[in-house]
Parts: C-alpha cells; structure tokens; sequence
C-alpha cells in the first residue's frame, strides 16, 4: 500500500466514524444502517486477517463503552467479522456491486448474530424476531448505505492491488 | 518456502484472532463494577468528541420531531379556528330557531335543509322531514327570519321544497301596515344582482318607502298573514302601467338556509298571532331600553360633574374672600386643592369646562334625534283606534 492510498483509507474511515455518530441518530431509524461495520469492512479487506481481528477488537471496544452493559459483546463480534472480511476479500471484493451489497448485507448480519448471542439480552421470541426480522431489515440498510458509498466514493474505496 | 511463509502467517493471524477474541469475552465477563469505569473513562476520553456529535444528532432529530408535532398542532389549531365561524353561526341560527319553536307553540316540523346543487343558484332543496311526520304537499317552509319556500313533493322521510328564489314561487304580500298588497316573486335578473325579490301589482295610489317591511297578506289560503318576506329597496320601472313593482330584498337569504320548520295545515288555519311581529316588537323594545340605559348614564355622568363644578366654585369664592383678609389666609390655612393649585389651572379649568359643554351638546342633540325618531314612527303608524280598516 502506497501512503496517499493509506490516506485514503484512513480518511474513509473516519468519514464512516462520523456518519455513525451524527447521521444514524438523526435518522433514528428503528433498523438502523451500521457505518461503523461498513467502516471496519472497507478496512479489513485492505489488511492482513490479523489485523482486521485487531481493527474490529478496537471498534468493538470503543462502540461497547456506550453501552457498558453489553461491553465485550460488540468486541467479540467485531473482531470475528474482522477477521473473515479480510480473509473473503479476494472472494467477494471484485467490481461487483451486487457482490458487494451481499459482502455489507453478511457482514452486519453476522455480526448481529454473534452481538445478541454473546450479550444474551433477549431469548426466545424476541431473539427469533431481533435476528430474522430486524437484523435483516437493519443489514438490508447498511448494504444500501455500502453500495451508495462505494458509488459515490469510489476513488477512494479502491482496495488495494495484493 | 512460500506455502511455509503462508502457514505461518495462517498461524499467526489465528493465534491474534484468538487472543483478541479471548479478550473481548474477557471484557464481556467482566463484573459490573469493573466494567462501568473502563466505559466511563473511554466515553470521558477516547470517545468524548464523538459522544458530543451524538448528542447533537439526536437532539437535532428531537427538535425536528417537535417542530413536526407543533407544526401539527399549530394546523390542526388553525383549522379549527376556521370552523368557529361556521359553528358560531349554527349556532346563532339554531338558537333562533329554538325561539321561534317556542313561539309557534305547536304545529311545526323541523327539519334540515339539503341543498343539492351549489348555493348560488339553488331554487329547490330537500327536507329531511317526510309525510311520515305530517308534512303535506303547499305546507309553507319557514325559518326564524321569515319566508323560504314550499313544500312541492312529499316522500314518507323526505320532501322537497321549492325555495322563494323559483320562477314558480308566488307569495301574496302586503306592506306591515296593509296599505298596499301585492304579489311577491323572484326577481328575474338575479343572476347578476344577487338574490332579490320583486313585490308587483301595488296600486299607483299606494307609494312603499324604501326599508318598509313587506309581510305575507294571508290571500291565497298558503300562506298565513305576517310572516316576514323582505324590506323594500326601491321602486323599478315595468311595462305595466297600471301598478307599481318594487325591488324587495329578502328576509332570508338562500345561502343561508340551514334549519328550517315546516308549518303545519292546521296550524297555518289558526294564524300566528304576531309571531314574527312580536319577536321583532321585542328586539326594536331590547335596543330602545339600551338607548335609554345610555341616556340615563349619560345624564347621570354629567349631574355629577356639576355638582363638581359647582363646589369647585364655592370653594373659589370662599377663598376670594378670604383674600379680603389683609395678607390674606396663611397658607396652611387653605384647602389642599387650592393651595396645591397654581395660576395654570384656570386654562384647564376652561378647557375640561369647554369639553364637558362639547359632550352635553352631542348628548342633547342625540335624544332629540331619538325623539324624532319616535315622533316619526308613531306619526308614520296607523291610527289604534277600534274602527280601523272600516
């Protein structure tokens, strides 16, 4: 990696921080786009699996201490979702936009899974419905946030050449 | 050596997967009192500018809820208030005709009128009141203000009714005083001029000032006597030469008509009694009492400042003669007011004084103007002696 697409990289990144932190409240969406997903996806498919695992313990961190309740739950699914984008990137980071979608669409959805698993909150109905009813519908939107992102930023979303 | 440089980075990204989840499970089993100071110092720190930016979004997002929920209440306020009129309205005429109901004491029916078309050129309406509640074919439509219609077709729930503003609609009238009698109809340029009537066939003899009161004669055996159809606007010119036809514009508009009572055959035999007489008797009498209410005030108000006055002047000459006093009085010896007063107050004295005769003068030419009035309507009133009419 060159350092301007190291820039690049960083800059995206925390583009996606800051709409995960001013965009999604004021939409308030009941299944919300996840920009901080997005964020660690579009950085781990740059990185070695290691440090995508490192990358996700880190944002899962920092997105658990607002809820401390759940502190460690958001750590453990980020790192593995981390940790699998950067070792699927040759897979499914081809010029394919739909391919792309399903990569955010799988990505959130996993997460999601692992999140409400490991945080042990809700059971029984209310999980079956958190997890095919809202996590789908919530990485529905964050695949639709990634592809419009990729579009309109595509300069700077090149991955780069391994 | 490749495949051997690759297992070993297979190995070591495995190993970091590993560990990094070990920790954040270790994160996620920590006890509560552990885990809520390493979120609140990373929140304090790390992660305060972002916390902030949050803050902001959801209270932007609050505030934009707000104003769409004010925005609504602020429409929804609006729109009512832009019914108020309407109800306020209903309410005056339902009011009204509560009044008449219970005047006419029996043999009506109300009912709701239904207009069919638009309101400015309707002629026919429907009733909500049919032969099942007594309603007859010619049964005279009426509301609080006087004249509306007929009935002309009756169904056992409904009928319909020919509004005064038909081609067809003929209701035989006189003046208030039965001077003159003639025939009322719609006048037939309405279209342009509004809503009018046209009283014709009134003999040269007979001359109607404008703003005389024209009421239902009771000839013709459909109309009772005095029901109110509209005040005269002037006379106009016809091809008839042998009458006069003047412009009359109604009691009742069409536009207006909402609720309305359908009289009764038996009770239309039987007469009014002066229903719409003394309801009008009694407002003209209501008006009059509030006139006299102000006068009474009026010259009350201006007794009393007299009274004022004259004191005030008792009071002067008690001190002019005082000053005959060589020195005259010690001051503190002076009432208050006038030591108080200082030379100046002569021209307001004159000034309240020219003011006070401005405002008796307006007062006394308004009674006189109520009094000719009164002199003129009893003049204008026809003789109540026994023998009238012979």
């Amino acid at each position: 990696m060159t350092l301007g697409s190291i820039a690049r990289a960083i800059a995206t990144f925390l583009i996606l921080v800051l709409l995960h932190y001013t965009l999604r409240p004021l939409l308030g969406w009941r299944a919300p786009m996840d920009f901080l997903l997005l964020a660690l996806l579009l950085s781990a498919i740059r990185v070695r699996p290691a440090v995508g695992a490192l990358l996700g313990l880190a944002l899962g961190i920092i997105s658990d201490s607002l809820t401390p309740d759940a502190l460690g739950a958001g750590a453990v699914g980020m790192t593995i979702v981390g940790y699998l984008a950067s070792w699927l990137k040759a897979v499914f980071f081809a010029d394919n936009l739909a391919l792309n979608a399903f990569f955010f669409f799988m990505g959130k959805w996993i997460f999601d899974v692992i999140y409400f698993s490991v945080e042990q909150r809700m059971g029984g109905v209310e999980m079956i419905q958190q997890l095919l009813l809202w996590s789908p519908l919530s990485a529905a939107a964050t695949a639709v946030a990634g592809v419009l992102l990729l579009l309109i930023m595509r300069p700077l979303l090149e991955p780069a050449k391994v | 050596m490749a495949r051997a440089v690759r297992s070993t980075n297979s190995r070591v990204d495995l190993t970091v997967l590993a560990a990094a989840t070990l920790l954040a499970l270790v994160a996620r089993g920590l006890p509560q009192n552990l885990r809520d100071p390493i979120a609140s110092s990373m929140r304090r720190s790390l992660l305060a500018p972002l916390v902030m930016l949050q803050e902001r979004a959801e209270a932007s997002r609050r505030s934009l809820l707000l104003d769409a929920e004010r925005t609504a209440i602020r429409d929804s306020v609006a729109l009512r208030a832009m019914t108020v009129g309407a109800i306020e309205n209903e309410n005056d005429r339902l009011r009204e005709l509560i009044g008449l109901g219970a005047r006419l004491r029996w043999g009506f029916i109300p009912a709701e009128a239904i207009h069919g078309r638009g309101v400015r050129d309707v002629t026919t309406m429907t009733l909500t009141a049919g032969s099942n509640a007594g309603v007859r074919r010619l049964s005279p439509v009426v509301s609080p203000e006087g004249v509306v219609g007929m009935v002309s077709n009756v169904d056992p729930t409904m009928s319909e009714a020919m509004i005064w503003t038909h081609p067809d609609f003929r209701v035989s009238a006189m003046s208030e005083d039965g001077s003159a009698f003639g025939i009322v109809q719609a006048h037939a340029a309405s279209a342009t001029t509004g809503y009018l009537m046209e009283l014709r066939g009134i003999p040269f003899r007979s001359q109607l000032k404008p703003g005389s009161l024209v009421v239902s004669s009771g000839l013709g055996g459909v109309w009772p006597r005095g029901i109110p159809i509209g005040t005269v606007l002037s006379e106009i010119s016809t091809s008839e030469g042998w009458a006069r036809t003047y412009l009359v514009k109604p009691s009742v508009s069409p536009a207006d008509i909402g609720a309305v009572m359908i009289l009764r055959t038996d009770r239309v035999t039987r007469g009014f009694e002066n229903v719409w007489m003394a309801a009008a008797a009694a407002e003209a009498a209501a008006q009059r009492i509030v006139v006299a209410g102000d006068s009474a005030a009026r010259a009350a108000a201006l007794a009393e400042a007299a009274a004022r006055r004259a004191a005030l002047d008792t009071t002067r000459r008690d001190t002019t003669a005082g000053g005959q006093i060589p020195g005259g009085l010690p001051p503190e010896l002076l009432p208050d007011t006038l030591s108080r007063a200082p030379a100046t107050a002569q021209p307001f004295d004159s000034a309240a004084a020219a003011a006070r005769r401005d405002a008796a003068r307006r007062a006394a030419a308004r009674r006189d103007s109520i009094r000719r009035d009164s002199v003129a309507r009893d003049s204008a009133a026809p003789p109540r002696s026994p023998t009238r009419g012979f």
